[in-house]
């Protein structure tokens, strides 16, 4: 690539960057999208179950009112040294409803609290009650509950007489592995299947909306010049190189520094969330790793990986934005983008679902092999490698192969987009588009080699 | 030295498109390129500037491959447009910026050609303006001829060598138009080399000095406009009488081409066909309005040329 071709690239960059976020409609959905990710971590906080905890209780009486069919030993409440005074009142009727309010907002420091066996949910309830107006928090209802259920909790063991080390065999649960003679000498690790799978899903799917995202602004781009009619005064000022490479800097730019705002608003997020209640912070951001059956301690994300991850992460972009540059060329009108979006999709999804499945074959060749096969490679080199099922050179040869495909890809696109900017045709099937770029090839080569013989 | 296109072609499969075009400029001046629709002109404008790849053929400025690293080259295309959401001011910023002008010098010349071509209340908002009043303008605010005024500005901020203007009076108004030829009167006189492109056979006649005329992709005719005007010779002679003379006209062999009451556009052999008439019209005591003898504008020779290569296919 000669370097007359990127002359100018760095102010196409910059225009396209002033412009887009001179755009107020850009601006705006910045701003959502951090207060947005602001407020993940106190949300989910605060859908928890383990809500902050009082040190002291304001609840002096206890109304219970006991629906189950076994007896429950109430005075263990008075184990936690928080409710050691707590005065007790089991109710041998059923609570009215009218009377326990009337109750409850006249004897401010009495709560209430009724068990009951809730069939819908398969399982025990206990709901507690407390006064309006009264000196009673939600926080000090919260861990009260939480006092109450652990005394279920052992009443159930009780009534059936199940010892607490009868409970731990039963709640233990059983994982099948399977690992290699000499993994087993080695002491090597062994990442679950589940594991895997999710961290292959979760990258491959990162994968996924970053290009979905990227194909979406890079075809306004690469159509913007046509259908403003723009595209003649700007060649000659510019090449089609610099114009292409110019522009998708940009898109690359506005949508890492999108995700970074996401980052940085979900970092200051759980830093809220952390100061308001450091336990809930932690257990929220267990939760989602637990939901998702993650191990992530058994996943290595030292600095280095870290590093590898966010390399890895801008070749498959830049794989998917030259792709989307291609395609994106061939598009003369705005009814073109739809036939273009399915191309780009199509390309997306071969890569990514096969991602997604190949964990499940629990095989190292096949692991291998789609490592370092161009359609996959971007999707599932580095989470193999993350976790284990690759060695280090299969990502190396993984990621070198990656390397060429966008490189390959990234000189098509240039190729492409120069030959397409004056084309006012129907969007070109692949033959077509072949065809043109060959004759085109030709054409350049003659033009080259008379030019040459005139320079001779 | 100079400007030189040499031996241009391009094919598209089996359909030339453009079918080996020369010419020259040795010196300033305007090189008109004129045809019919579809004859070519646009293409070999876009083969010129490199935009669309040649088959064969040589462009040359002052005897090197014409580029836009030795040829400081501004073009006003026939397709034009603005980023009709960005403003007036950004994309002229931009334009400048990326032929490698200076924000503070682009922005004295956008301010000299903003009031040469009347743009400036467009450029800027007016001073107490509030509300969108106060807002810059941007490019889908603004009518067609005036946003072809701003795509001018494009062609010329960065005060280029060689000016192509490939139809550059279309859609204007006649108050706009004759601005739009001062400037390119304007950048005559500064020496510059001009191509320029039209339909509107008059304007080409004001600006040029040489031309070619395309038909379905061939030069059918080439050459200096004075030049070949004389070649013609006086052939085009205009009658007008206050009685019918069709019968003498008739009578000595010269051809009515057309008629409008008694006025006659005819066409004589030469001089001594045109004065053999004008003795018998004396010599009948016919009274004559007008009797003119020139030679062809460049819109008959056209039309002529045209007509015959049309003939000949």
């Amino acid at each position: 690539m000669k370097n007359h071709n990127l002359r100018g690239v760095g102010t196409v960059f910059r225009y396209t960057m002033q412009q887009h976020y001179k755009t107020r409609s850009v601006m705006v959905f910045l701003i959502i999208l951090f207060a947005l990710s602001l407020t993940v971590f106190p949300l989910l906080s605060r859908s928890s179950d383990t809500g902050k905890e009082v040190t002291e209780t304001a609840i002096t009486k206890l109304y219970i009112q006991n629906d189950l069919e076994f007896p429950i030993n109430w005075e263990a409440i008075h184990n936690d040294s928080r409710y050691a005074k707590l005065d007790i009142a089991l109710s041998t009727t059923v609570l009215n409803k009218d009377d326990l309010k009337e109750l409850l907002n006249k004897e401010q420091t009495s709560a209430a609290a009724i068990v009951h066996t809730d069939a819908s949910k398969g399982g025990f309830e206990i709901t507690g009650y407390y006064g309006e107006n009264g000196k009673i928090t939600t926080e000090d209802m919260a861990t009260l509950n939480r006092v109450l259920r652990d005394v279920l909790h052992e009443a159930i063991l009780s009534s059936l007489n199940v010892s607490p080390e009868q409970e731990a065999t039963v709640n233990s649960t059983a994982v099948s592995q399977v690992q290699l003679a000499e993994e087993f000498r080695s002491n090597k690790e062994i990442i679950s299947t589940d594991t895997h799978m999710v961290v292959s899903m979760f990258y491959s799917y990162a994968i996924m909306l970053l290009s979905t995202l990227a194909m979406s602004y890079i075809f306004q781009l690469c159509i913007e010049e046509k259908t403003s009619k723009l595209v003649e005064s700007l060649l000659v000022s510019v090449k089609p190189m610099a114009l292409l490479v110019g522009k998708i800097a940009a898109v690359t730019c506005f949508l890492f520094i999108g995700l970074g705002l996401i980052g940085v608003g979900l970092f200051i997020s759980y830093q809220i969330a952390k100061n308001i209640n450091p336990d809930a912070a932690a257990a929220s951001l267990a939760k989602v790793s637990g939901f998702f059956h993650v191990e992530l301690g058994s996943v290595n994300l030292g600095i280095g990986n870290i590093l590898l991850l966010l390399v890895s992460i801008l070749i498959a972009y830049s794989i998917s934005a030259s792709f989307s540059g291609i395609v994106g060329s061939c598009c003369s009108k705005t009814e073109d983008l739809q036939h273009a979006s399915v191309a780009v999709v199509l390309f997306l999804m071969i890569g990514y679902m096969t991602a997604t499945m190949a964990p499940a074959f629990e095989s190292d060749g096949t692991n291998a092999f789609l490592s370092i096969f161009p359609l996959t490679s971007m999707y599932v080199a580095l989470p193999n490698y993350l976790c284990g099922k690759i060695s280090a050179i299969v990502l190396i040869i993984g990621m070198a192969v990656q390397l060429l495909t966008a490189f390959f890809l990234a000189r098509l696109a240039g190729s492409v987009y120069s030959m397409m900017l004056l084309y006012r045709g129907g969007f070109p099937k692949p033959k077509q588009l072949f065809r043109m770029l060959r004759e085109n090839r030709a054409s350049a080569k003659a033009a080259a080699g008379k030019e040459a013989n005139h320079e001779a | 030295m100079g400007f030189v296109v040499e031996d241009l072609w391009k094919k598209y499969g089996e359909k030339t498109v453009v079918d080996h075009i020369s010419f020259k400029m040795d010196e300033p001046g305007v090189y008109a390129l004129l045809g019919t629709n579809g004859a070519g002109k646009t293409t070999s404008i876009r083969m010129i500037l490199g935009m669309l790849m040649k088959d064969g053929g040589k462009v040359l400025w002052n005897g090197a491959p014409l580029s836009l690293a030795n040829c400081n080259i501004g073009y006003l295309p026939e397709e034009r447009g603005l980023y009709p959401k960005n403003t007036l001011m950004d994309q002229l910023l931009y334009f400048a910026s990326l032929r490698g002008v200076s924000r503070s010098e682009a922005k004295k010349r956008i301010d000299y050609w903003g009031q040469r071509l009347e743009a400036t209340e467009y450029l800027y908002p007016p001073k107490g303006a509030r509300g969108k009043a106060a807002l810059p303008k941007k490019a889908d605010q603004l009518s067609k001829g005036n946003q072809q005024k701003i795509q001018l500005m494009l062609s010329l901020l960065s005060d280029p060598e060689l000016l192509i203007l490939d139809e550059p009076l279309s859609g204007l108004d006649p108050v706009n138009a004759d601005i739009f030829k001062s400037i390119i009167h304007e950048e005559i006189d500064k020496g510059k080399y001009l191509i320029m492109s039209s339909h509107q056979m008059a304007t080409i006649e004001e600006f040029c000095t040489d031309l070619t005329i395309l038909n379905r992709s061939k030069p059918v005719l080439q050459g200096n406009l004075a030049e070949i005007k004389k070649s013609y010779g006086r052939i085009n002679l205009f009658v007008k009488s206050e009685q019918e003379i069709r019968p003498i006209i008739e009578e000595s062999g010269v051809k009515i081409v057309s008629s409008v009451g008694f006025s006659y556009q005819c066409k004589v052999t030469g001089e001594a066909q045109a004065n053999e008439l004008l003795k018998k019209l004396v010599a009948q005591n016919i009274l004559l309005i007008a009797f003119e003898l020139r030679e062809p504008s460049l819109h008959e020779i056209f039309v002529e040329k045209v007509g015959e290569a049309h003939e000949e296919s």
